[in-house]
């Protein structure tokens, strides 16, 4: 028994929205990047469920792309949080507020 | 397989600018991992220097044709090369230059000039190819070849709190606008079972089984670009970014970076998903575009106009600018007449932006190296000390606007009228007001410069910081020259937008 396509997407916007939450809800610099992982994933599960679909290994290929992406956008980040821990003393995400809106 | 079949003919001439900065980013990464600890910044910099000019150079050696023929694809079809490609290449590689000019005061006492140099080449190559993607495979990749180098670079002053806030909010919001992005990618590849541009439009207008996909995935990759391009509702990282960043990279980013952008959102959204089908489909993306512009133009100079800060005030202005050039995707029309003449009056406006804006950028570095200070205020006196810069600070300023002292006026004059002679002239009105307003806010800090006493004595301005002075007075000169000269220009805008729209 094969698994209909559709499923596919309802699982990915599933992961998606999971990943949505907790940007929304999460403080830590770090739980936000890997809220954005998650999110990243979801694309991937399209990709590769409906590369299988149409039978072209376009979506699998540029999930490889999105995977390698993803591993170069967090080495950056922690990067970044790295500095943010030095200068304000913790990954919390509300801390920084020296400029206004 | 040889390298000539797989790219296609002549692909590294067509790619000779992209090519010619990542060889000198590469060779800026090898000469700082030899010897990291002793930087000779003379050097560096004008290796650096030496590669962005071989760029523009090779940009403008292939616009006046004496390269292979344009309009042409490479690698199998993932890359093009044509008018619109190397128009953009020319605003990145020129954006680009200036900056570099504009960095060798800037990092005078700063460590790390080496890495400085080959991340903003680094991320130039990445607008490059965004401005080349034909697919949304290359669309993805370029853009996060350009982001990454630019989160570091805004982030760049790790002692200072403003940087490091400001490259926080900025990779934060730029890597969930990326995940967003692939995101409505995936769902568009499953609605239409590619991931070339051409290709998906012809699935397109085939017409689709799940439209409600296919419209969620528009709808996503519009939210996508307007955190790129930085469009109300999507801005909030903006001002925070180009007010933390070093001023050079608040020029950088906030033009050579939204010019790729927009050309990808140009590119994307008239050939994947030709307006016909896609409002025949229900998923009209030039309204989601009009209620963009709008309130990108409005709520940019509106929050421009109460600022104190200048840097601010500028990063405001660009929000504003951004919304002036959506008027070339919402101003489109199914069969429309004049829909070349929209979208090359928001190629135009990008161009002349691009000079513009860098040019007021590095002016505030300028300040920042005298430590002037941030207010309106700190710049009071500054005409009469440094007559020459604010002098050409004033010109870009008034171009900004749109008053005919420069080329910010053509672009302005297509942009408004193409939307006018499409039958869009709301577009047009509500430019022209924003416009009017800008002018409030640019004369502020012209009145500081020239009118304004100093309050506490006047600047002690120590140090001629010539690559500065050159970049703004070469800045001023081109958005001088493009109004009596902007005739050559506006012909490729024209010839690029008739390709995409044609």
């Amino acid at each position: 028994m094969t698994v209909p396509v559709e499923w596919y997407l309802v699982l990915s916007a599933a992961v998606f929205c999971i990943g949505i939450f907790g940007i929304l809800t999460r403080r830590n610099a770090l739980i936000f990047l890997i809220s954005v992982e998650l999110m990243l994933n979801a694309a991937n599960i399209n990709l590769v469920a409906f590369s299988h679909f149409y039978g072209n290994a376009t979506g699998q290929v540029f999930a490889l792309f999105t995977i390698g992406l993803a591993a170069a956008e967090v080495a950056i980040g922690i990067g970044i949080i790295l500095v943010l821990t030095r200068n304000f003393g913790e990954a919390d995400v509300t801390l920084p507020t020296e400029m206004r809106w | 397989m040889a390298l000539d079949t797989l790219g296609g003919e002549d692909w590294f001439l067509h790619l000779a600018p992209a090519l010619v900065m990542i060889a000198t980013a590469l060779a800026l990464f090898g000469v700082d991992a030899l010897d990291p600890d002793s930087t000779n910044h003379r050097a560096v910099f004008g290796v650096t220097l030496a590669g962005t000019l071989a760029a523009l150079g090779s940009a403008i050696a292939l616009l006046f044709g004496m390269g292979p023929e344009l309009g042409t694809t490479l690698f199998s079809d993932q890359l093009v090369a044509d008018e619109a490609s190397l128009l953009f290449t020319l605003i990145v590689t020129s954006v680009t230059s200036l900056v570099v000019l504009g960095s060798y005061d800037y990092l005078e006492d700063l460590p790390d000039k080496g890495e400085f140099y080959s991340l903003l080449l680094l991320a130039a190559t990445g607008m490059v190819l965004m401005a080349h993607a034909n697919s949304l495979a290359t669309v993805f990749v370029a853009l996060e070849l350009a982001s990454l180098p630019s989160y570091a670079l805004v982030s760049f002053l790790t002692d200072n709190r403003g940087s490091v806030e400001g490259g926080l909010k900025y990779f934060l919001i730029g890597a969930l606008s990326s995940a967003v992005f692939v995101y409505g990618i995936s769902l568009v590849y499953a609605a239409t079972g590619s991931l070339l541009l051409s290709d998906v439009g012809t699935a397109v207008t085939e017409g689709v089984d799940q439209t409600g996909v296919l419209g969620l995935g528009v709808l996503l990759m519009v939210a996508g670009f307007g955190f790129k391009i930085a469009s109300v509702p999507f801005h909030f990282w903006a001002p925070d970014a180009y007010e933390g960043a070093p001023a050079p990279i608040s020029g950088f980013v906030s033009s050579a970076s939204k010019a790729a952008g927009f050309l990808i959102a140009f590119r994307v959204f008239t050939t994947a998903f030709p307006l016909g089908a896609m409002q025949d489909a229900g998923i009209d993306w030039v309204f989601v575009f009009g209620v963009l512009a709008v309130l990108t133009m409005l709520l940019g100079n509106l929050a421009a106009a109460t600022q104190d800060e200048v840097k601010r005030m500028l990063a405001y202005s660009s929000i504003a600018h951004a919304g002036y050039v959506l008027i070339a995707l919402a101003a489109l029309k199914s069969g429309g007449a004049h829909n070349d003449w929209v979208l090359a009056g928001g190629m135009l406006h990008l161009f002349v932006y691009g000079f513009m804006n860098t040019g007021a950028f590095l002016f505030v570095a300028l300040a920042e190296h005298w430590d002037v200070g941030r207010t309106f205020e700190d710049y009071a006196g500054l005409g009469e000390e440094a007559p020459v810069a604010s002098a050409a600070v004033t010109v870009l300023l008034f171009s900004l606007a749109g008053l005919p002292v420069g080329g910010g006026f053509w672009s302005k004059f297509m942009l408004f009228g193409g939307a006018i002679q499409n039958g869009f002239w709301w577009f047009a009105a509500i430019g022209l007001a924003a416009s009017a307003l800008s002018l409030f806010y640019y004369w502020r800090l012209i009145r500081a410069l020239w009118i304004d006493q100093p309050t506490d004595g006047g600047h002690e301005l120590d140090g001629t910081p010539t690559g500065l002075y050159v970049a703004v007075l070469v800045a001023a000169l081109v958005t001088v020259g493009l109004l009596v000269g902007v005739g050559p220009v506006a012909e490729v805008a024209f010839d690029a937008a008739g390709n995409l729209v044609g």
